[in-house]
């Protein structure tokens, strides 16, 4: 079956100046010259070479068998949250090459915790960690650097506690204070145009840091409330977004982490109910999604959407030094 | 529609002036008024006529024919689900699309991991699974997988059996689909079966950005990728299965996704929802060309 000149990534321009000269399909074109095309067709030299530059990647598209995933997955590590409880719950932690949605109501530790994922992606593998550098993009203005020290410093103290053989008391050297702040590169974006350029620019940004293993995005909804208007943009928007955010886990085995806040949906008869901002789609849109929420007055993460895990509900609290289990602080409380 | 080759009519060619550049102008233009002002006498240019009207119509087939055809042709696959299967009246048919609808959470990927799961391990033929979210997670597959069998070496051949496509934008996905029509069905079947279903899980993640607003292409990828599905549906015997979001209308109520002109792109629709307070799920059967709307 012949293969339609529509389906090629060409300007709308072009295409009506092709279809009006009778070329409709793939076909139609083969074994042109780009002086002849452009003749024929009524376009310029660089629209025929661009045409036919099209036409050359018939190259059949990547695949790999499910096992050879499986193989892949297995290589692949996750990031833990030194919630033992949580990291448990996804089987082992934050996972590499997925997108995953933290969502809750202000104040219930979102930014928090993807404070504390962008220090533990950079635990030394001899640890049990991944090893690697953090983008941070900021959209409220939520990164304050004295608390991302303070975990930081948290986390380097519990891990030299840990210290025992001397490959790890090696990695100690290099794993500071210091070398956290300077492995954590921070994004602020203003507005949804800043925000939308800088994921564009993201696959070289990867490309020329190739050991960054987590993307913060911290705070997807308030970007975008200048938008509230014309709902139907904002939408697009998330789904190119959404796109571009499963390539960039994909392609660069990155785990990318976003936020989002909660909002009043009105189910008539006088009733609400809070769900996670940005509309139905976005539900959608990531692999996983944690619900942050208070009960009385202990915090829960529940696992309300994933691919492969089940969805359970584990408390969690936080301390001085970061996102923890509960356990822990009552233990250190009792000493 | 194909331009006429110079060599076919060197008089016509060379009054190109005429406006004749292709089939369709020929056989629609008047044939006196061509041949008064072209060499080509009226007899010729009729001949002419005839001859490309009879290459280029479409032949009519008879019913029964059809229908001999799509008995011999058509095989229905189960999707491991006793009650879905019902639902679907006995399963997913080949030559047709079918559409899975929810809401986030509501087991869309679910259901296609097990589909996939029950047509490589029970069926033992090939599926093509087409990932537009990052989702498909092969740890998933291997624990439906141990459910069905301990034997690790069964567990792998039907994990081989499954070809994933990770794929994020729309050309992309006619590139895919295309290749797949080419020659890549037959690499993509291991193992002696031949690739019996293809799983787009979602086609809205693709599609949704580029409709509304000012984009005037957006229909008209969609309606290709539609074109791409059912045809390889139709012409290989495949049972094509999408999955696909829903919207909320302002009283609640549920609708599938992409709107009115990919509603009639399924044969079959199915609407999933997954209950809060009983931590259960439901499908709905909500469109069908067999069987009443049910539970």
């Amino acid at each position: 079956m012949q293969r339609p000149l529509s389906t090629l990534p060409l300007s709308s321009a072009v295409k009506a100046k092709l279809v009006t000269a009778g070329f409709h399909f793939i076909s139609d074109l083969m074994n042109l010259k780009a002086p002849q095309l452009s003749r024929e067709a009524g376009v310029s030299q660089q629209e025929a070479m661009a045409v036919l530059a099209e036409l050359e990647q018939g190259v059949p598209p990547p695949s790999m068998s499910a096992l050879q995933l499986l193989q892949k997955e297995a290589e692949l590590q996750s990031i833990i949250t030194f919630c033992s409880s949580l990291d448990g719950a996804l089987g082992g932690g934050v996972p590499l090459g997925k997108t995953t949605e933290i969502y809750g109501v202000p104040g219930i530790g979102k930014t928090q915790l993807c404070l504390q994922l962008a220090v533990d992606v950079q635990v030394p593998q001899c640890f049990g960690g991944v090893g690697g550098e953090v983008i941070f993009m900021d959209t409220e203005g939520t990164f304050v650097l004295q608390r991302f020290a303070e975990l930081a410093a948290a986390a380097v103290t519990h891990c030299s506690l840990l210290a025992e053989d001397e490959e790890q008391r090696v990695a100690m050297e290099t794993f500071t204070v210091d070398t956290i702040l300077s492995n954590t590169y921070v994004v602020r974006c203003h507005d949804y145009v800043e925000l939308l350029a800088e994921l564009r620019l993201l696959p070289s940004i990867l490309a020329a840091r190739p050991k960054v293993r987590l993307l913060v995005m911290d705070g997807m909804a308030a970007p975008f409330r200048p938008l509230l208007d014309d709902l139907s943009a904002r939408t697009r928007h998330l789904g190119g977004v959404a796109l571009q955010l499963a390539a960039v886990a994909t392609g660069h085995d990155v785990a990318v982490v976003v936020t989002n806040q909660m909002t009043t949906r009105l189910l008539g008869g006088g009733r609400s109910r809070l769900v996670p901002a940005l509309g139905e789609l976005w539900g959608h849109a990531l692999n996983i999604r944690l619900h942050l929420h208070w009960e009385g007055s202990q915090r829960l993460a529940t696992i309300a959407k994933s691919p492969a895990h089940a969805n359970v509900t584990v408390q969690y609290q936080i301390s001085s030094d970061g996102f923890r289990d509960v356990d822990q602080s009552h233990a250190a409380g009792a000493k | 529609k194909f331009i006429i080759k110079v060599g076919t009519c060197p008089q016509i060619g060379s009054h190109s002036c005429l406006c004749v550049f292709t089939v369709e102008d020929l056989v629609s233009s008047n044939i006196e008024d061509l041949a008064r002002r072209c060499s080509v006498s009226y007899k010729a240019l009729l001949a002419i006529r005839r001859v490309l009207l009879a290459q280029h119509t479409a032949f009519p087939v008879s019913g029964a024919d059809l229908y001999e055809e799509l008995l011999s042709s058509t095989a229905i696959l189960s999707t491991g689900n006793t009650s879905l299967d019902k639902l679907l009246d006995s399963g997913l048919y080949t030559g047709e699309v079918t559409e899975l609808c929810g809401g986030p959470a509501s087991g869309k990927s679910q259901v296609c991991f097990s589909v996939a799961v029950n047509i490589s391990w029970r069926l033992k033929q090939s599926v093509v699974y087409v990932d537009t979210s990052g989702g498909m997670t092969a740890a998933r597959l291997l624990q439906m997988l141990q459910v069905e069998t301990d034997n690790t070496e069964e567990q792998m051949e039907a994990l081989q059996r499954i070809t994933v496509f990770r794929l994020f934008d729309v050309y992309a996905l006619l590139h895919c689909l295309y290749e797949l029509r080419g020659a890549s069905l037959q690499q993509a079947a291991v193992g002696g079966g031949s690739v019996k279903a293809v799983i787009v899980d979602s086609v809205s993640a693709v599609l949704s950005p580029l409709l509304g607003g000012k984009q005037s292409e957006g229909m008209s990828l969609m309606i290709q990728v539609a074109f791409a599905l059912k045809t390889m549906a139709k012409d290989f015997n495949i049972a094509v299965l999408v999955t696909n979001h829903v919207t909320r209308g302002r009283d609640g109520e549920v609708q599938p996704g992409l709107g009115v002109s990919w509603s009639h792109i399924p044969r079959t629709r199915i609407l999933l929802e997954r209950h809060e307070h009983t931590s259960t799920c439901s499908a709905t059967l909500i469109k069908s060309s067999r069987q009443v709307p049910a539970h």
